[in-house]
């Protein structure tokens, strides 16, 4: 039960909060460890797969990129022995076992041979080359993700023998979690702890090592809502690993850990240890909050609320807002717009009986007029929410997603039970700020003082003076 | 030093020389990336206020722009959540063309936001395919109210500076061509030209604050700061002003000569307003053309008062010492370089200015000679390698080479803190070390080191040079503005990266 909105004047234009393919492309491969990634563009470009580096936190000294930077002579008269140049010399100067060799728009058009020119040159490159066309206008950051995912099949080696209880993890970089990894590490400690090995990241720091291997898992799990369906069912036909757990949201709040948990349990037989997970994490939860934030849920009752962000956790937020939380979720914004996310959104809805304005493939201007026209007291979204919220006269607004104005150090997981414990940190400290007095107008109590100069008004006089 | 290690050691005017006859390699190498000249244009674009930008391309050319400074603007400086839309172009675009989706784009984008200018910016992907863009704007102009403009700034289309004095030389059609009236009106005041990007940080005594206060000072006002945060109403009467000063002249000159030779507004060139010598040449150029000599040599000589104990005893305890000057930020360290031998009386070394800056920043190497100055410059191998120049071992091991022959007691270092010399250093990027314009920019530089020379004795943090130097790590790459890098340094381009907010590089 959800009613998704249309909007008028948006049929040929976007206000994107999402990049382009290349920027999903580059993604991967940044994720991938000891990868050199040769771009053939116009410099502006390399900025692209720079935020890619970023999203993975690959510090400037494991930075291993070049850039042809194409111009207009370039263009014109193609650039193959550019790239050569490029590929030898930084081949030679970092030495990585990988080399990406990324065509972006401009490449892709003018129609490079990225294939041929890898082929010819591989006998004199010691690195593997990997010819990739990503041209940004071959979709949004997401459909990169899945371009990037795909490139990395060769790299999985056929296994008929798969590892019993054993599981890949795939795209936990698509999230809009600002240290994701940490939901990875959460997930990957899990599975420990129910003795199921996980065989490959793909991708976060992924040797080719582990990717070698891949096929060898029995079991694929998605960490994203937003990529990796293509790529997982890809898997499936080329490995014959099945995607399991993709039916529910992932394991955000009380009850969608719980539900992750046991579903997770069900495909590798470990009810009772699920159980036991169970009882002890939504125990802890409750300790914390019972100490440290008694007034979380009468304070937020019934707030009204628009969440705006990725699939992954928008979708998977909605049953901690509204049942745990108390909350009422309005509208539900989601940047992507596959029809998996649209499938799951749906089922959730209906389990919730709730039905909020849906926006699938939001962008600022869908995020403005949601915010103008549907009344909410809060938005759980990204700096950009905050905002825009902001502009609407929307007093709280809880930043929790990339990108943020926070400044993160320690790693935080939105994951599980000490992530619902992360989540609602932020939320109780973002309610704080936005609703403490900080513009109090003291000159009107000076003139009530005047005006009226009772005992109760003194004391406030006494107080300003204080 | 090792000879061999030394790609170029002499006076500015001999580089500049052999890069204008093709004698020394002016190209980056690829491990250098600066922004397109998209981003470059984008970023002057984003300096005017209620103008709103479609990208005609795919979403990830409006998306990057966007993240890097609308987010930085907002983040930094309490301004509203800005948009900058997109065509989206997409493989059917690429195919069949792109003409249609643009002039619905154009249409929408008119209605959505009622905007003062819609600007149509292109990217690659439509400058390859062939758009006819102006056709599309030149139709669109009577359906729609906002002004509309085409600005082509492909990313392959020039270096990144084109796309500055493109939209520099371009934005110079939206303005009115004076009348009497308005010139009378506006006869003291001045334009700042060559500033980019939307508001700058509202709590930091900044560069821009700083040339503000000056004009102000000898009695003039501030017309408009083009581009930061101008309206199109202050650019239709810009050309009345009295005079435009450049904030960067290298930036500025393109605007200021364009409004010269249309509408007679006279420029006031002179190179970044570091040091005493600078700034008051920057302020006697400004008050000749307002009538306002005697108002500005009475508050200059106020100005110098106010510092003049503090100033002169530095300025006493400088001279004769080395500054080395990292030159990866050019017009900065050319800036410097004139301040600290024109005011301070020290020995200038440009080190590791990359020979590309002598044919990229022509207009300020010009100036610079026509005045007199010309500095030494050393360019050491590291500085032409793949490989990021700025903070990487191989450059680290020649600078401190090179330093092994100078006194480390009578030399400072002018750069970036992630830089490892033995002599104490003096980062003017750092947000306590403004404003550096005027004269109490110049106490500050001066002050600022003294201060390293002081604690010298300290040495640089262990912590720090972990942080940029880790074991076991090889070469990088030049990292290029990010997202992340743009929103924690606010207010100018930076390449380099792991600077945090707060910090600025002038290029």
């Amino acid at each position: 039960m959800h009613d998704e909105l249309k909007f008028d004047n948006c049929a040929h234009s976007s206000d994107p909060l999402v990049g382009c393919a290349l920027e999903g492309v580059a993604s991967v491969f940044a994720g991938i460890r000891g990868a050199t990634v040769v771009i053939h563009s116009p410099q502006g470009c390399a900025a692209t797969v720079a935020a890619a580096f970023d999203q993975h936190e690959v510090d400037f000294t494991k930075r291993k990129i070049a850039c042809t930077r194409l111009f207009e002579s370039d263009i014109v008269m193609g650039a193959t022995r550019k790239l050569e140049d490029l590929i030898r010399q930084s081949d030679a100067k970092f030495g990585n076992p990988v080399l990406f060799v990324v065509g972006t728009c401009a490449a892709d058009i003018i129609g490079e041979d990225l294939d041929g020119i890898c082929r010819n040159l591989q006998p004199e490159i010691k690195g593997k080359l990997i010819p990739v066309t990503a041209g940004g206008f071959r979709g949004d950051a997401y459909a990169g993700i899945e371009m990037g995912l795909e490139a990395l099949l060769p790299f999985v080696k056929k296994s008929e023998t798969k590892i019993p209880n054993s599981v890949n993890l795939i795209a936990p970089h698509a999230s809009v979690n600002p240290t994701w990894w940490a939901d990875l590490d959460w997930i990957q400690g899990l599975l420990e702890g129910f003795g199921i090995k996980v065989v490959s990241r793909i991708v976060r720091d992924t040797t080719l090592a582990e990717l070698d291997k891949a096929g060898e898992a029995s079991a694929n799990i998605l960490l994203s809502h937003d990529a990796g369906y293509g790529f997982a069912k890809k898997f499936e036909r080329l490995h014959g690993v099945p995607l399991i757990l993709s039916d529910i949201p992932l394991p955000v709040g009380l009850g969608n850990t719980s539900r992750w948990l046991k579903a997770l349990a069900s495909h590798f037989n470990a009810e009772g240890l699920a159980d036991f997970m169970i009882t002890n994490g939504e125990e802890k939860v409750a300790d914390i909050l019972r100490r440290r934030a008694l007034m979380m849920i009468p304070r937020y009752r019934n707030c009204r609320v628009a969440v705006s962000g990725d699939a992954t956790f928008a979708i998977s937020s909605l049953r901690m807002l509204f049942q745990e939380l108390e909350m009422i979720p309005e509208a539900v914004l989601v940047r992507s717009k596959s029809k998996e996310a649209r499938a799951l959104l749906a089922k959730e809805c209906a389990d919730l009986g709730i039905s909020p304005k849906i926006v699938f493939g939001a962008d600022g201007y869908k995020i403005q007029q949601v915010l103008k026209d549907i009344p909410v007291d809060a938005v759980l979204g990204s700096a950009w929410e905050t905002y825009m919220a902001k502009e609407e006269g929307i007093r709280i607004a809880f930043d929790a997603f990339t990108p943020t104005n926070r400044d993160v150090y320690v790693d935080r997981a939105y994951f599980g039970y000490d992530g619902m414990v992360n989540l609602l940190e932020i939320i109780g400290n973002d309610w704080e700020r936005a609703l403490r007095s900080r513009d109090i107008q003291w000159d009107l109590y000076e003139e009530r003082r005047t005006v009226l100069p009772t005992k109760e008004t003194e004391r406030v006089g006494t107080a300003k003076i204080a | 030093m090792n000879q061999e290690d030394v790609v170029f050691h002499g006076r500015l005017g001999a580089l500049y020389q052999l890069a204008k006859e093709g004698k020394i390699a002016t190209t980056l190498q690829g491990s250098h990336t600066r922004p397109c000249k998209f981003w470059t244009a984008m970023k002057i674009l984003s300096g005017i206020r209620g103008a709103v930008v479609i990208a005609h391309g795919p979403s990830g050319c409006a998306f990057g722009v966007k993240q890097a400074y609308k987010l930085t603007n907002s983040r930094n400086s309490g301004s509203p959540y800005e948009s900058v839309l997109t065509t989206d172009m997409n493989m059917e675009n690429i195919i069949f063309g792109g003409e249609k989706s643009l002039k619905g784009a154009i249409k929408e984008v008119d209605e959505k936001y009622h905007p003062d200018v819609i600007v149509v910016a292109t990217s690659c992907a439509a400058g390859i395919i062939g758009d006819n863009v102006d056709s599309v704007v030149d139709k669109m102009r009577s359906s729609v109210a906002a002004e509309l403009m085409p600005v082509h700034c492909e990313g392959f289309a020039g270096e990144y500076r084109s796309g500055f004095d493109l939209v520099f030389r371009q934005i110079v059609d939206f303005m009115d061509k004076p009348t009497p009236e308005m010139r009378q009106k506006l006869s003291k005041s001045v334009n700042i030209v060559g500033a980019k990007m939307g508001p700058e940080r509202t709590e930091v005594d900044t560069d821009t604050k700083e040339l503000t206060r000056l004009v102000t000072g000898i009695g003039a006002e501030i017309n408009a700061v083009i581009a930061g945060h101008c309206s199109l109403e202050e650019l239709k009467r810009a050309p009345s002003a009295a005079v435009n000063c450049a904030l960067c002249l290298d930036l500025g000159y393109a605007i200021g000569k364009e409004m010269e030779s249309r509408f007679k507004t006279p420029m006031n060139s002179s190179i970044l307003p570091y040091g005493i010598a600078a700034t008051e040449h920057w302020l006697r150029e400004a008050a000749k053309h307002m009538g306002l000599d005697e108002q500005a040599e009475a508050f200059m000589k106020s100005e110098y008062q106010a510092i003049r104990e503090e100033y002169e005893e530095a300025r006493s305890f400088l001279a004769g010492k080395v500054a080395l000057i990292e030159g990866h930020d050019a017009v900065k360290s050319l800036s410097v370089a004139h301040m600290v031998e024109r005011d301070f009386g020290m020995r200038a070394i440009v080190y590791n200015f990359h020979p590309w800056s002598a044919e990229a920043r022509e207009t300020s190497i010009d100036y610079l000679l026509e005045t007199g100055l010309d500095p030494e410059v050393l360019i050491t191998k590291g500085t032409l390698a793949l490989g990021k120049y700025e903070s990487m071992k191989e450059t680290e091991a020649e600078m401190l080479a090179f330093l092994g022959e100078l006194d480390p007691m009578q030399t400072v270092y002018f750069g970036s803190s992630l830089a490892f010399p033995h002599i104490p250093l003096v980062d003017l990027n750092a947000i306590l070390n403004r404003p550096r314009f005027g004269y109490r920019g110049a106490l500050k530089v001066a002050q600022c080191i003294i201060t390293s020379l002081k604690y010298a004795f300290r040495g640089r943090s262990s912590l720090a040079r972990r942080m940029v130097f880790p074991q076991g790590a090889g070469f990088s790459t030049g990292a290029s503005l990010t997202p992340k890098l743009a929103q924690d340094l606010p207010d100018c381009t930076v390449y380099a990266s792991a600077r945090r907010r707060g910090q600025c590089m002038m290029n």
